[in-house]
């Protein structure tokens, strides 16, 4: 595929304080990407760099290979749904999706057509008249969609969309939104800080992190191969124990020595070693990696149980209850091992 | 639509629930005089013999106390003032007064102090039904409990209840009756003067005045005479100052927010103190300051004469040649003295004004000017429009203003309403100065009509009161 949005080098300081330093990226059509961090960690800055609200220190944008810096944010292809959605109180529906449409004095007749296409996009026939006040969280949220959409933009921005509506909502929302972005055939750039939204909806996520881009991959890549520390805990659950990479395929960690499936570290290299809860299979003491449950949680589909192995607590996902203070030894397959670098900076 | 109307229109809804109310009322009197105790039946001409039967003493005896205070005000007649108040003042109200009086010697009749106490006695009449009407539900509930099986509740029940579950009636008594004697009675003291002749000839006591009808409103809106061809000039005029009044503080405070707001605009705070200052200085003093700065030896004109753009002392208040000099220069102060309130509550609104509308109006290619009116003067009219009114309102009533810059000056010679004079301002110079209290009381009521109807007909058609809940 094409790619649609490059970003080479970009830095970015509010006030002595480097947001986004050193950021290279690139956005391919029609691609569902996600920028995906903690709360300050630059996505959404990122993001307004792209929509031309914010202007980079350094580095370069371009769109279709053609610098964006001297495009205002209305001259680019590009359309934003805001958090808060920002749709304008006194207005009605139909005259916050036209909005744009008026100000650049289309014909009556395409606006009107243009704005019931939109509505039945987001599944809000027949909303015209209605108020925004009267309508609930999700939407208006869809209404804000509509707007943004409406003026066809190549590239949609969305920051953190779904933030402010109740978890139910919220999931079905991520499953009409990769719908409409299929539907609609652009690129949608999606910022959150809740992996799951991301590792659910995304054909891309970029994890950040004070700043910087620690990974990006697919879902499936980002979770089952973390590059290090942070993602591996900032995705979903994890065990994360301190190892030596003695040789290809041999990792030495809590005493004992695993076949694994990881290579090309240096001999004896001290690494950082990933076990995902569901990944671990408990077995009665045997005495290799041994425990003791301490504690046990019914979440539904499975037992969040926590097991403590000489002082460190390890969390097993499983669809066997344990009895609490039952002894215990930690099993996986040498495919559960993910060995990663260690690296100062992200611990 | 037509068997609609009670449920869209809220006076004929007013009208039937009172009537209903009356007409269940008055079943209800019925039903308890039929269905009572003989306790209760006597209460119906005893008052508390219904309590006393259900040996609750206390209430009984407060009850029948009340009827004996009540009638004997009512047959005795107390008088104050030479006046009594009790069913003669019912006879002096409808009279005001037979006795004429001598220049020297006899007093004539009071008239102001017979109208006052036939009010005063309706409104105790008033009381006493409602007592009367309380004696008879208290001893018909009496009646009740003890159908039910149960005992009659003891005074101290009632007293603690008053404290607790009626704590409210304790709390309002007080408050209906502050607002019974001092907003309530003088308010139709005042309307029923207006159907009076007490004009600047008549002082209470030595000379009498009496009921005239309509003859005072007659003489203001349909006749030819005097006092019409005083009045619509000096409404219009009011009109004319309560709307440019508002408006020019109001798009002026407006204006001065956006500058001040600009993001390139240095030393925000100190701007805005500067503005504050003229709201913490007393308004009297900077209108009294305003004067001697225009006045004829004052400042600005020693100044004007000084550099030699005119040649004698140029008039700005009082003394101005025309009517329209006066105008300006007063809508002029009042602007400097009425920009800093819209200014802050403009700049508070503005700063509130959500940044992420700004944006998502410039993605849709909007420019500044676009999105001022598109965004940013909704949002400032929505939030303002109750402002606005009270402010209109309140230009409407304003006194000090033009009562300290001009007295309502400059004067029409042998007219006693002032070229610059509000309604308020000829109201006062009418009673105060000339005694024509009857006239002054019909232009308080029609300065009354308007500012209310004005202002729940604005108030209800606004977005702000429609919308309650929009911008939040």
């Amino acid at each position: 595929m094409k790619k649609l949005i490059e970003i080479k080098d970009l830095t970015k300081s509010f006030d002595d304080v480097q947001v986004l330093s050193n950021i290279n990226l690139y956005i391919r059509e029609n691609e569902f990407i996600t920028l995906l961090g903690p709360s300050g960690c630059g996505k959404t800055t990122l993001l307004r760099l792209i929509g031309g609200f914010e202007f980079p220190d350094s580095g370069l944008i371009t769109f279709e290979g053609k610098d964006l810096k001297s495009l205002p944010p209305h001259d680019r292809k590009i359309n934003t749904v805001f958090q808060k959605y920002a749709l304008f109180p006194h207005l009605n529906v139909f005259h916050n999706i036209a909005f744009g449409l008026k100000i650049k004095k289309l014909p009556k007749q395409d606006i009107d057509d243009a704005v019931k296409n939109v509505l039945k996009l987001v599944k809000l026939e027949g909303f015209e008249d209605r108020n925004i006040k009267t309508l609930s969280g999700g939407q208006q949220q869809r209404v804000a969609i509509a707007r943004a959409v409406v003026n066809k933009p190549r590239l949609l921005l969305l920051d953190e969309p779904l933030a402010a509506l109740d978890l139910k909502l919220r999931q079905d929302m991520q499953y009409e939104l990769k719908e409409m972005q299929r539907a609609l055939g652009i690129t949608f750039i999606f910022v959150t800080h809740d992996q799951e939204e991301a590792l659910t909806m995304s054909d891309t996520v970029v994890v950040m992190r004070d700043g910087e881009i620690l990974q990006i991959g697919t879902p499936e890549d980002i979770y089952n191969e973390p590059k290090n520390r942070f993602v591996a805990s900032f995705i979903g659950e994890s065990n994360i124990v301190a190892g030596v990479m003695i040789k290809d395929y041999l990792v030495n960690f809590e005493g004992f020595q695993f076949t694994c499936v990881d290579k090309g570290f240096d001999p004896n290299q001290d690494v950082d070693v990933v076990i995902r809860p569901e990944d671990i299979e408990l077995v009665p003491a045997k005495g290799e990696i041994d425990g003791v449950v301490t504690d046990m949680i019914f979440k539904g589909v499975h037992y969040e149980i926590i097991v403590d192995v000489k002082g460190k607590e390890y969390v097993i996902h499983s669809i066997n209850p344990q009895k609490i203070g039952a002894k215990v030894s930690i099993t996986f397959e040498p495919e559960a091992i993910h060995v990663m670098e260690k690296n100062a900076k992200f611990t | 639509m037509d068997q609609d109307v009670s449920k869209h229109n809220g006076f004929i809804r007013f009208i039937q629930n009172t009537m209903n109310s009356v007409l269940s009322g008055g079943k209800q009197y019925i039903t308890r005089f039929k269905t009572g105790s003989i306790g209760t039946k006597m209460s119906h001409l005893v008052m508390g013999s219904g309590n006393i039967y259900h040996k609750q003493f206390a209430k009984g005896l407060i009850f029948l106390g009340l009827q004996v205070l009540f009638l004997s005000i009512f047959i005795f007649n107390p008088e104050i003032n030479n006046t009594p108040i009790g069913f003669k003042a019912l006879g002096n109200f409808i009279t005001l007064g037979t006795e004429e009086g001598t220049l020297f010697g006899a007093l004539a009749d009071n008239s102001m102090l017979m109208l006052l106490f036939g009010v005063v006695t309706f409104g105790l009449i008033m009381v006493f039904i409602i007592t009367y009407l309380t004696n008879i539900k208290s001893a018909y509930a009496s009646d009740l409990l003890v159908r039910s099986g149960a005992k009659p509740t003891t005074f101290k029940d009632d007293v603690t209840a008053l404290f607790d579950s009626r704590f409210h009636v304790l709390l309002l008594t007080p408050t209906i009756i502050g607002v019974l004697t001092f907003t309530i009675l003088p308010t139709l003291f005042m309307i029923f003067i207006a159907f009076t002749d007490f004009d600047r000839e008549v002082r209470p006591g030595l000379n009498l005045f009496k009921w005239v009808g309509f003859e005072n409103f007659t003489a203001i809106f349909t006749g030819t005479g005097e006092i019409a061809e005083r009045f619509f000039p000096v409404l219009g005029w009011t009109l004319i100052w309560a709307f440019f009044a508002t408006f020019t503080c109001y798009i002026a405070g407006i204006l001065l927010a956006l500058v001040i707001n600009k993001r390139t605009v240095k030393f925000k705070k100190l701007w805005r103190t500067v503005f504050i200052l003229t709201i913490a200085l007393p308004q009297f003093i900077s209108l009294l300051a305003m004067q001697q700065i225009l006045s004829e030896h004052g400042p600005v004109n020693a100044a004007l004469l000084n550099i030699g753009l005119i040649d004698e002392p140029f008039a700005f208040l009082s003394q101005a040649k025309t009517a329209t000099t006066a105008r300006i220069s007063v809508l002029t102060i009042n602007l400097w003295i009425g920009v800093p309130y819209t200014m802050l509550m403009t700049s508070g609104i503005l700063m509130n004004v959500p940044k992420d509308t700004y944006e998502a109006a410039q993605i849709d290619g909007a420019s500044k000017r676009q999105a001022f009116f598109n965004i940013t003067a909704p949002y400032i009219i929505f939030i303002t429009t109750p402002y606005l009114i009270t402010s209109f309102i309140g230009n409407i009533t304003s006194f000090n203003i033009i009562f300290l810059l001009t007295g309502g000056e400059p004067n029409v010679p042998g007219n006693i309403a002032g070229k610059t004079d509000l309604l308020v301002t000829w109201l006062y110079r009418l009673t105060i100065e000339e005694g024509d209290v009857n006239i002054g009381s019909v232009i308080a009521i029609f300065t009354f009509i308007i500012t209310a109807s004005a202002t729940l007909i604005s108030y209800r058609r606004s977005k702000a009161y429609k919308e309650e809940d929009t911008f939040q």
